[in-house]
């Protein structure tokens, strides 16, 4: 599992300029000379966004699919996305410097949580269906919106703010405190773990087995949307990931979430690094959006996935 | 001491009455069974017992404590629920899912011992599911289901059972050995049970005290051999029922 993470760099040193295993040596120890800086300065900080982004969206997914008790719920279900990129594009068209974009995105993924988690609350108790209602529906709006944005914003700033909705790394810095929210929720989600296994029996059972679910499922729902808020804000919505890697690493290592949320978040941080190193170098020195990329991987793994587990007979 | 009692406690729903006024107490040792016809309230009137949902009036006591103001993972300890139904969504093992019954019983960052492997085992040995250790959870059967259920409540070893039709799917020699497992545990380890049952022979033959549900509210409790008759029974059931003198005890037949 570790080898995964430290082949992520290596495989991060390969772009439109291709370096061999020398030269990326050298590179890498002389940061002042030309390539050296490509790789300090360009790559490595976009490979790592990857990695992190990554790793956040498969976290998010695995407790999405818990939270909504499917194993076919992604990050983006609930419409967190959708109030991050309408808070971005609003910035985008009103001209917003792009250092502040991540912080829109922010905002926008909290208005949503806010929301959705003030709509679901109600007074009785939780409600799955309530909440993936509230949340669906939620979402729909924030499309809408978006279209409505798209449909009158100017030619020139379409392609940006589409690159932007597909997911994209081409901008993306790291900021230091995303860091903290994927070890800080790590750390908190291996804690839960055991009680993930749990809640994934669904809430009755859950509660007869000791948890207090109605605060459990709460935390467990404002921790995905928290991942995702962040993901979102550095690399756009980029899709798949989160419904992919974590059903990929419930076939290999099964479903407890004391070895899935480790397996999940290591494989996301590797599965985007190298979507996003097909997307620099298939068409280079065109870059592709990476979700594209990532769409186009996922759909086939997704659909056969699903295929494999018809004819099981889920 | 008691382990699980009801005082003056009111359920109902959708406007309809389960009980009114219910007084109860399991005490260690005890094994009830919860009588009534279909729909007439039985498990959400085990839901109250196990503090899922609140009543409309009177209280549940915990070995003497208010159910509703203990935490969940206590509760957990002291009481168990089989629930007439079992779904399971996620692909686990059955393994696995038998020793989600300690969780109550393990701290957050605590991982299941070699201890509680065992139980889990024992468990899954008792309910004839061994050799299915390592199956997926949603490839077994509906009665196969059932006694993993069965199993991870076992596992959980709560001093309360109570169990929701735990013979639903079973064929005859599983429910008989799930019986008899409960019926052990109750004698040997003084603990009590509820159940709800719909067949009343394995009542007459296992349980030691009834509780019937007529209807409107109205109940009828106490030691089965004064309440287990045949007018009892065509009351409660609102059909003819004949009575017939067996080796082992007054058994019951649907009437014509």
């Amino acid at each position: 599992m570790l080898m995964s993470v430290g082949s992520v760099f290596f495989a991060s040193a390969s772009g439109s300029v291709q370096l061999g295993w020398s030269e990326w040596l050298a590179a890498i120890q002389d940061s002042s000379s030309q390539h050296g800086e490509l790789i300090w300065r360009l790559r490595l900080p976009r490979a790592m966004a990857a990695w992190v982004v990554g790793s956040m969206l498969a976290m998010s997914g695995c407790l999405m699919q818990v939270l909504l008790r499917n194993p076919l719920a992604d990050p983006y279900v609930l419409g967190v996305s959708g109030g991050a990129a309408f808070a971005t594009l609003l910035g985008m068209v009103f001209g917003v410097a792009v250092a502040f974009l991540p912080w829109l995105a922010i905002l926008g993924a909290l208005i949503s949580i806010l929301i959705v988690f003030g709509l679901a609350r109600g007074t009785g108790p939780w409600s799955g269906t309530r909440l993936l209602l509230t949340g669906v529906v939620t979402a729909s709006g924030w499309a809408a919106l978006i279209s409505l944005i798209l449909s009158l914003s100017p030619d020139n700033s379409l392609r940006g703010m589409l690159f932007w909705l597909m997911g994209d790394l081409s901008y993306a810095t790291l900021p230091v405190w995303s860091l903290a929210v994927l070890a800080g929720s790590f750390i908190l989600t291996l804690g839960l773990a055991r009680s993930l296994n749990v809640l994934a029996m669904g809430e009755t059972t859950a509660r007869l087995l000791g948890e207090p679910t109605r605060h459990m499922l709460w935390l467990v729902y404002l921790l995905a949307s928290i991942l995702t808020a962040t993901a979102v804000s550095i690399a756009g919505s980029i899709g798949f990931v989160g419904l992919i890697v974590p059903h990929l690493m419930r076939l290999l290592v099964g479903s407890d979430h004391r070895i899935l949320i480790p397996a999940a978040t290591l494989f996301g941080g590797l599965f985007l690094v190298f979507s996003d190193t097909l997307a620099r170098t298939v068409l280079s020195p065109q870059q592709l959006p990476v979700g594209v990329i990532t769409a186009l991987l996922g759909v086939p793994l997704f659909l056969l996935l699903l295929n494999r587990a018809r004819l099981k007979g889920v | 001491m008691t382990s699980l009692a009801c005082q003056s406690l009111d359920v109902s729903i959708a406007g309809k009455k389960i009980c009114s006024k219910l007084e109860l107490a399991l005490e260690p040792g005890q094994l009830w069974g919860l009588l009534g016809p279909n729909g007439i309230g039985k498990t959400t009137l085990l839901k109250c017992m196990a503090g899922l949902s609140a009543p409309d009036s009177g209280s549940v006591l915990l070995e003497n404590q208010a159910i509703d103001k203990l935490p969940r993972r206590l509760i957990a300890r002291l009481m168990g629920m089989l629930q007439q139904h079992t779904v399971y969504v996620f692909d686990a093992s059955v393994l696995e899912t038998a020793m989600t019954g300690r969780h109550p019983h393990l701290s957050y960052w605590e991982r299941e011992g070699p201890q509680d492997k065992q139980k889990a085992l024992d468990a899954i040995l008792a309910v004839d599911l061994a050799g299915f250790e390592s199956r997926s959870v949603t490839r077994l059967s509906g009665g196969e289901a059932r006694r993993l259920a069965f199993a991870s409540l076992i596992v959980q070893e709560p001093v309360i059972l109570l169990l929701d039709e735990p013979t639903n799917h079973l064929d005859m020699k599983h429910q008989i050995r799930i019986m008899n497992h409960v019926e052990m545990q109750v004698a040997s380890q003084q603990r009590c049970a509820m159940i709800a049952l719909h067949d009343v022979n394995l009542a007459a033959r296992y349980c030691s005290h009834i509780l019937m549900l007529l209807g409107n509210g109205e109940w009828q409790a106490g030691p089965i051999n004064e309440l287990l008759t045949q007018e009892n029974l065509e009351k409660l059931y609102q059909c003819p029922v004949e009575s017939v003198q067996t080796s082992a005890g007054k058994r019951f037949l649907p009437g014509g």
